[in-house]
């Protein structure tokens, strides 16, 4: 039998099959799924095995481990270490603190809060970015300038140190924007700061294949048809871009985790008593020196989720577009020219 | 034999010389303690105080900090423990003459004192801050409202407060009371009303201190990070030979830093990076710091506090008493000793053990059960809740605590946990929306159980900003009890009242309260531990650190 020839193929299935070529990339996906899969599994966990809920204390409590009872919290305030399955798989990994939370359980919703997180405002920030992209892009002239001199501003502020100051605002008083309202422990607060703080690093790229692609014959061709703005963008060159936005969205995941764990550590993210892997290493440090798994453990976590991401983005990117690379290297080349000739009012990145 | 002779006779002299020199004390380049004098002390503190302004700073951070800065008509005795709670002269030249039937107080100024600028302190300069401490609301201002006038004062603010008379050229001050007040000896060695030159701005100082009278000044001031003092120029000359009771210091200079994280700030005494910290160290290290420097580089410090969780009692759910008893049945005194790793001994009173009056009971046993019966009984309909708490470890963990209690009697709870810098102005504040619950802790200002009620209890001490009277506990024969007895003077007959008034505030439930503190000096190895003065009133004092 012969096989079918490539060109015959759709560019969906080249990609797939060009990804699946990348076992690296498949391994980590595996992982990252695996790791979906443990904290989605939270429920069953607190509920069939280990007893209890995340936020539930148990610092008076008593564990039988191998037949021996033992203090979850000692009178001294230390919490017991990890007792694996010694205590039919209660405080796997040890309480968190002298509050006597379960590590394990706390572990397992905090990963979901970690990849609601990431994920939602990830998604936030590339809808937003792909549509001002889109609009700085195809209108050029004064809705360029604007849009770029706006994420100008936004990219060449201290991020973190804003979104910090941010965060701890948001924390105390809440969001408040017209009819929004989000109480101050929603994890909407670090959805919000950590959406906005992103858009820059999707919109600036998009935006330069953007005026790449508009320049295209296909885009002249449909302008000429009398089809309309909207139509152009979102009908001609949006699907364009899908390959590039679904590599960023993947990446903007990775990256948007991290900035909740650095805010969560330091205070500005998810509010206690809620547990997210950046909360876990914060109540962890404070014990480092007797109980070390309380921090290595979220952070490895969080290390590998990251990880899988970043990898699975990498590759993303090659098998979706093999020349994505020397694209985007034009794309910016003909922004940075653009911005030069004041043509379109953009700067060189 | 002749030369031996000659030699053994300069020997002889030069030993005597030597011993004479030691004996001279502060003179020479040792210290009273033995310890080396001068040096510049770095110290830490986990969060900068509520305020750099004596008129306003009400929190044991803000008292340690500038105890040593601005010193009152009357102060107290630079001593560790009980010692340190007696009453002395400060820019008074002697302790006050009491008549009237103890509502005139008559104070006279020492001579020849200056402010840390050079400007010379006179006798109308404590009325200035008595006005400017009551301008600016200041959570003190309840101990001074019973002056004559000053509570008008404090509506219109419109002085003078006639119940203070001052004159600048004999230096005499003559307070006239509207009754007579058996705590307000101690209340006039607080710092709230520590004489400031009449050209301070009546505004929160913190970012520039204000000139004081101590051995020492601050020089610099960033609120949140770092603070620095030197020694006061005109204390050498002026202040210190007129008042020989209070030490000199033995460090020339120092620098406080805020480091939020208490575990560097063990490491950082351990490596001798700092040479004190102000806070103890964190419940997880405590256990190893004491067992590994106690006598050395540690000490255990027995406060009288009281730790508390405060109810709103003027709006729901707890405007009800039987929602107030539900929490304090539901609160365990053993797991709060646990997350504060055994440096609280647990009670369930407003009055902590050490203090005049305190008698041992618990109303509230706990008793989930019962508070749960409680709570079905009550029925409260808003069941939706703000828990209040500081960063600072464990108090952040105590707020924990209490809002999964809370969420067991079933309240839907928002748990806000605030930098602690400001955790006490923003819950002091009534315009802050939901302040419902949340932790608090007492320390005595003096040893007076006066001091436990007036301040945290009675109706007067609501105030709308600065406010100490967390849970707005409002009850009028409560009041006309604290008002009768914060006149009288303390006696065996008093303090069995105040037994009584602690279970009749304890039986209206406003608190939960849960334990009383020890507290703890730990330095680095360069500092002499015996040197160190720890206040019951102030905390430590700057003046009595001093290097090996």
């Amino acid at each position: 039998m012969p096989t079918e020839p490539s060109a015959e193929r759709g560019p969906w299935s080249l990609a797939l099959r060009r990804f699946l070529r990348n076992r690296l990339a498949v391994a980590f996906l595996a992982l990252f799924f695996l790791i979906v899969v443990f904290v989605l599994a939270a429920p069953l966990w607190a509920n069939h095995v280990a007893d209890t809920g995340p936020n539930q204390e148990h610092t008076v409590d008593k564990v039988t481990v191998n037949g021996e009872e033992k203090d979850v919290v000692t009178p001294e305030g230390k919490p017991i270490g990890p007792q694996w399955f010694g205590a039919g798989g209660k405080f796997f990994l040890g309480a968190d603190s002298r509050l006597g939370r379960d590590e394990m359980v706390r572990l397992m919703y905090g990963g979901r809060t970690s990849l609601q997180i990431g994920i939602t405002a990830a998604l936030i920030a590339t809808i937003i970015a792909v549509v001002l992209a889109l609009l700085a892009g195809y209108f050029r002239g004064w809705v360029d300038g604007l849009i770029a001199r706006t994420l100008d501003v936004i990219w060449s502020l201290p991020v973190f140190l804003i979104g910090l100051s941010l965060g701890i605002a948001l924390a105390v008083g809440g969001l408040k924007l017209g009819p929004l309202e989000v109480s101050s422990g929603s994890i909407w607060n670090p959805i919000f700061v950590i959406s906005v703080f992103t858009v820059p690093y999707i919109a600036r790229p998009i935006r330069g294949q953007v005026l790449a692609l508009s320049e295209k014959e296909f885009v002249e061709a449909a302008i000429a048809q009398g089809a309309s703005p909207l139509r152009v963008m979102f009908g001609e060159i949006l699907p364009n871009l899908a390959s590039t936005i679904i590599v960023f969205f993947t990446l903007m995941i990775a990256n948007s985790m991290l900035f909740e764990a650095g805010l969560s550590f330091l205070g500005a993210g998810v509010q206690p008593p809620n547990s997210s892997w950046g909360t876990m290493i914060t109540v962890g440090v404070e014990l480092l020196n007797i109980q070390p798994l309380l921090a290595i453990v979220p952070g490895l976590m969080i290390m590998l989720t990251v990880l899988s991401l970043n990898i699975v983005g990498d590759a993303l990117r090659d098998a979706l577009d093999p020349r994505g690379k020397a694209r985007l290297d034009a794309a910016l080349q003909f922004e940075a020219h653009a911005g030069a000739s004041g043509a379109v009012g953009g700067s060189a990145i | 034999m002749k030369k031996l002779g000659v030699v053994i006779a300069i020997l002889v002299l030069a030993t005597a010389a030597v011993i004479g020199l030691a004996s001279c004390g502060g003179g020479g380049d040792t210290s009273g303690g033995g310890g080396q004098k001068g040096g510049h002390l770095n110290g830490t503190y986990a969060s900068f105080p509520d305020y750099m302004d004596p008129a306003l700073s009400y929190t044991a951070e803000g008292w340690t900090a500038m105890a040593d800065v601005y010193v009152p008509l009357l102060t107290y005795k630079h001593a560790n423990g009980e010692e340190g709670s007696e009453v002395i002269p400060g820019l008074a030249k002697e302790m006050p003459k009491i008549s009237n039937g103890g509502k005139t107080y008559k104070l006279t100024l020492r001579p020849g004192l200056k402010y840390s600028d050079g400007t010379p302190v006179k006798a109308s300069d404590f009325p200035f801050a008595v006005e400017r401490m009551i301008t600016l609301n200041s959570g003190g201002s309840p101990f001074y409202l019973s002056i004559e006038g000053a509570e008008k004062f404090a509506e219109t603010k419109q002085g003078p407060i006639p119940g203070i008379k001052a004159n600048d050229k004999t230096g005499e001050i003559t307070i006239n009371l509207e009754g007579p007040r058996g705590t307000f000896t101690n209340e006039l060695g607080l710092m709230f009303v520590a004489p400031l030159p009449q050209d301070t701005p009546v505004e929160d100082l913190s970012a520039n201190p204000p000139p004081g009278t101590g051995p020492y000044m601050i020089t610099k001031s960033k609120p949140g990070k770092e603070w620095e003092y030197e020694r006061n120029p005109y204390w050498a000359k002026d202040n210190g030979p007129a008042m020989p009771d209070l030490p000199e210091g033995v460090v020339d200079s120092a620098k406080m830093t805020v480091i939020r994280n208490p575990q560097s700030q063990v490491d950082d005494i351990e490596q001798g990076t700092y040479d004190w910290m102000q806070n103890p160290p964190p419940s997880s290290r405590y256990a190893e710091v004491r067992e590994k420097y106690e006598g050395t580089q540690f000490r255990v410090e027995p406060t009288i506090s009281t730790y508390y969780f405060w109810m709103n009692t003027q709006e729901p759910p707890f405007n009800d008493l039987k929602v107030r008893q539900a929490v304090n049945y539901a609160i365990d005194p053993a797991a709060l000793e646990r997350i504060y790793a055994g440096q609280i001994k647990a009670t369930h009173q407003i009055l902590p053990p050490g203090m005049p009056g305190y008698e041992q009971f618990d109303l509230y046993p706990t008793d989930k059960e019962k508070a749960k019966e409680l709570m079905e009984e009550a029925n409260p309909s808003d069941k939706d809740i703000t828990v209040w708490t500081d960063t600072e470890s464990p108090n952040n963990e105590a707020g924990e605590y209490l809002n999964e209690v809370l969420k067991e009697l079933g309240f839907n709870t928002t748990l806000k946990i605030i930098n602690a810098d400001n955790y006490f102005t923003v819950i002091g504040n009534a315009t802050t929306p939901g302040l419902d619950a949340g932790w608090s802790d007492w320390f005595q200002d003096y040893p007076h159980p006066n001091d436990f009620f007036q301040p945290l209890l009675a109706g007067e001490s609501i105030l709308s900003t600065n406010n100490g009277n967390f849970a707005k506990f409002d009850d009028p024969a409560v009041n006309k009890q604290i008002k009768d007895l914060g006149a009288e003077q303390l006696g065996p007959e008093q303090e069995d009242a105040y037994k009584e008034l602690d279970k009749e505030v304890m039986e209206e439930a406003p608190w939960a309260p849960y334990g009383t503190r020890t507290l703890s000096t730990f330095v680095s190895d360069a500092i002499d531990l015996e040197s160190v003065i720890f206040n019951p009133t102030f905390g430590h004092y700057l003046s009595s650190f001093e290097f090996k």
